[in-house]
């Protein structure tokens, strides 16, 4: 408060003016009429936007993780081993199924070969057995017309117990 | 670890920022706080029109909220919105018309013997023309300076000063003589 116009004469007045109370009851509706205003110049639509906001975040995530979950089950069910587990499949899942396999194969002799760095021995053995192996498979089920019969007659100085030279993959 | 604060002991600028992101428990706090003081300081400044003071704190606190965008927080929230309040109160009675001599019957008749009560006080404000009345209660109970008075008048600081001046002689003459025979 200021008081610097204070005369002497003013000191009575200027007492009793600080003893005036400073506050007054405010009646409980009073706040309800300005809050209803405010609430229709939109005042308290923020709150509904932020929950909107979050509403659609929370539906977004949501839709990604069924996404998600969706992918990863169609990929597991078209997987080299879901495939091969499971019982029911047409002939052409089966052509299908035939050549990813024999591609994975010779993918896998390939980077067994690269990873011994053409020096290691039991890399030719172990693509040979596997692929002497397939190559029995396939005949005893005759799906080849004899091929297979002599494929495993030509190679099999390659799986003698003697070291033998590295033979080429064969690919699929 | 300091607790966290309730919200009815928040700060004004944290009830600010949560009303403006839609928080009508902030608001409510805010007006809870506020609203008492505002009440009263507008009341007295209406004088004979006392009766006008919810419209008036409504009215205050709607241009209050409009304009709180604008409130960089420079001075007291409670001062901005007395600024407002008074903005408001000079525009009600400016449009309304004044009965500048009527006393406003809210007030009990002053006591004939004695020395001066609030009551007697009131009554002699509540007398005053409008410009007096107005210097004294923004500068003697509301603290404003003659500088923010000017501002808030449209005059200059001496103007406020010299009608401070006349305004307590008026008081003094209204409680010696009994705010009856007040003018």
């Amino acid at each position: 408060m200021h008081h610097d116009d204070m005369a002497n004469d003013d000191s009575e007045i200027l007492r009793l003016l600080d003893e005036l109370p400073r506050t007054t009851s405010v009646a409980d509706g009073e706040a309800d009429r300005i809050v209803a205003q405010l609430r229709r110049e939109g005042f308290f639509r923020a709150r509904a936007r932020t929950m909107r906001w979050m509403l659609q975040a929370v539906a977004a995530a949501a839709i990604f993780l069924v996404g998600v979950f969706a992918g990863s089950q169609y990929a597991r069910r078209n997987s080299l081993e879901d495939m091969l587990a499971r019982q029911h499949l047409s002939v052409a899942d089966r052509v299908l199924l035939l050549q990813r396999a024999g591609s994975a194969y010779v993918r896998a002799a390939q980077s067994y070969a690269d990873a011994t760095a053409n020096v290691d021995s039991n890399a030719v053995e172990v693509a040979s057995r596997v692929l002497l192996g397939a190559a029995h498979a396939v005949a005893r089920s005759s799906l080849d017309a004899g091929l297979s019969a002599r494929l495993t007659t030509a190679m099999q100085p390659a799986v003698s117990p003697e070291p033998a030279p590295r033979k080429p993959v064969i690919w699929f | 670890m300091t607790p966290p604060l309730l919200p009815f002991e928040l700060p004004d600028g944290a009830l600010i920022r949560r009303f403006l992101d839609g928080d009508e428990r902030a608001f409510r706090m805010l007006y809870e706080r506020h609203s008492p003081r505002l009440k009263m300081t507008l009341a007295r400044l209406l004088g004979a029109r006392r009766q006008d003071v919810d419209d008036l704190v409504q009215d205050t606190w709607l241009a209050a909220c409009r304009g709180l965008h604008g409130y960089r927080g420079d001075a007291k929230f409670s001062t901005w919105l007395t600024s407002i309040g008074v903005r408001t109160t000079l525009n009600h009675l400016s449009r309304t018309g004044t009965r500048e001599t009527e006393v406003t019957d809210e007030f009990p008749a002053p006591a004939s013997n004695g020395p001066a009560s609030m009551i007697d006080l009131e009554r002699a404000l509540a007398a005053l023309p409008n410009h007096q009345r107005i210097v004294v209660v923004l500068h003697d109970i509301e603290g404003f300076t003659h500088v923010e008075i000017g501002e808030q008048l449209g005059v200059a600081e001496g103007t406020s000063k010299a009608t401070l001046s006349r305004a307590r002689q008026a008081l003094r003459l209204a409680l010696s003589e009994g705010v009856s025979n007040a003018s």
